[in-house]
């Protein structure tokens, strides 16, 4: 079965890692969680 | 955010390097307004405050930071704010246009204090800095602030030097009223800029490992101190490469890297993230201001003997004109290595310490330095560039 990847928080660490893994494994199923409105947003 | 508040960049999707239906596209599902209520790592369960349970084998932690919120009372006015997040940007720019604002009361002459005022004066609002120390931007030398103070006064930001907030209250004049020890400063808003922490609860009560720093500890695979579970960004620490100590620098740039790195390890295809030499930058206004390595205390922590020269030069040659630029260099005093520079002034102080910051993460010693083949022409430096002058002179010295 395809692994879950759950990463928590969606600014530029987790946005990076979250699209980095897919795209070295596209089998992972990847689900982030940001608790705020907005996701990979630069300060 | 600080260009987004001054209207320099208007839109706010542009800070948006993917948006969710971009992340949905390439196949990663993202849930928002989504707040992590724990995690079990025995179940390999995340528990969210709505009752959703996710579960996983691999996690990856990147909970950012939250502003350090000074202890005084009046903070919860409407209208005291912190910049931490876009929905604070939107926020503040909101507020800053409904009340026609004209005026913002800082507190904290840090560089996103600094960053700021710059903006907010784009947009037409003068902006007060309260500082706690008498020369904006802790970090750097002396002289080196002394002309960020200048800048700003140029610039009409009224800096106030070795105060201390005391408390905001309701305004006269102003909406709102910061109340410090050197005088009252009224403004339309009042923003918190003292600085931010890395935001490790949800870590600590996982179990992972915090560092000294109060970050997530991390290895140099991005991995916590439980195997399954990574962390990235401003939540955990780098390795700097100078002092050689884990250190926690909240910056976009660690991020994205940290991110990937995790991200190559978690999809099979190991590397690892060598760390940080603490490169970093910002704009005030006409100036370039920027660093890399370590400040002479940071060096003397870290258990050198460090020395440290200020050349003044030019980013070009004399017979085209003058492009002000100070340099510090620091070196250890044994060894003559390099171990941190700072430049403020024209256009080409940012240049200068990237290059700068090659040679940190190399280890080079002020010889090297001294002598290194730089891309000169007369637009862009003297024959002698000022990183040439700067490392033989320190270099002559000790």
């Amino acid at each position: 079965m395809a692994k879950n990847l759950v990463i928590v928080g969606g600014g530029a660490g987790g946005g990076s890692a979250a699209a980095e893994a897919k795209r070295n494994d596209p089998s992972l199923n990847v689900t982030m969680l940001e608790q705020g409105k907005f996701v990979a947003f630069a300060a | 955010m600080p260009y987004y508040i001054g209207d320099v960049i208007q839109d706010q999707n542009k800070l948006i390097a993917r948006t969710p239906e971009k992340f949905r596209e390439s196949g990663i599902d993202v849930q928002i307004s989504a707040r992590v209520e724990g995690i079990d790592p025995a179940r390999g369960e995340v528990s969210l405050q709505d009752g959703r349970i996710f579960p996983y084998d691999v996690l990856v932690m990147a909970t950012g930071t939250s502003a350090f919120v000074p202890d005084m009372p009046g903070l919860d006015l409407p209208g005291v704010v912190s910049l931490r997040s876009l929905e604070d940007a939107v926020r503040i720019k909101t507020w800053l246009r409904e009340k026609n604002a004209k005026r913002v009361v800082t507190i904290g002459g840090g560089f996103i204090g600094l960053e700021m005022s710059e903006a907010l004066s784009a947009a037409g609002i003068s902006t007060t800095i309260i500082h706690k120390d008498p020369l904006p931007a802790n970090r750097w030398d002396p002289v080196l602030s002394q002309m960020m103070l200048e800048e700003l006064q140029a610039q009409g930001v009224k800096f106030v030097g070795g105060a201390s907030a005391q408390g905001v209250e309701k305004g006269t004049s102003a909406p709102l009223r910061v109340l410090t020890d050197r005088g009252d400063y009224e403004g339309d808003l009042v923003l918190l800029a003292i600085g931010v922490r890395p935001d490790a609860n949800l870590a600590r009560a996982t179990g992972l490992k915090i560092g000294t720093t109060g970050a997530i500890a991390v290895n140099f695979s991005q991995q916590t101190s439980i195997e399954n579970i990574y962390a990235a960004g401003d939540c955990c620490e780098s390795f700097h490469r100078v002092s050689r100590r884990w250190v926690n620098v909240p910056l976009g740039d660690i991020a994205n890297k940290q991110g990937r790195v995790a991200g190559r390890n978690i999809g099979g295809r190991p590397m690892t993230f060598d760390g940080i030499v603490g490169a970093q930058s910002f704009r005030l206004f006409s100036l370039q201001c920027a660093a890399a390595g370590l400040s002479e205390r940071e060096a003397i922590a870290a258990g050198f003997s460090p020395a440290s020269h200020v050349a003044w030069g030019s980013a070009m040659a004399p017979a085209l004109g003058m492009r002000k630029i100070g340099l510090k260099l620091t070196a250890d005093r044994s060894t003559g290595r390099l171990l941190g520079a700072q430049a403020v002034g024209a256009a080409g102080a940012v240049g200068r310490i990237n290059a700068l910051s090659v040679a940190l993460w190399a280890g080079m010693d002020l010889d090297q330095v001294g002598y290194l083949d730089l891309a000169y022409s007369p637009p862009f430096s003297p024959a002698w560039d000022i990183i040439h002058n700067a490392a033989q002179a320190l270099g002559r010295s000790l």
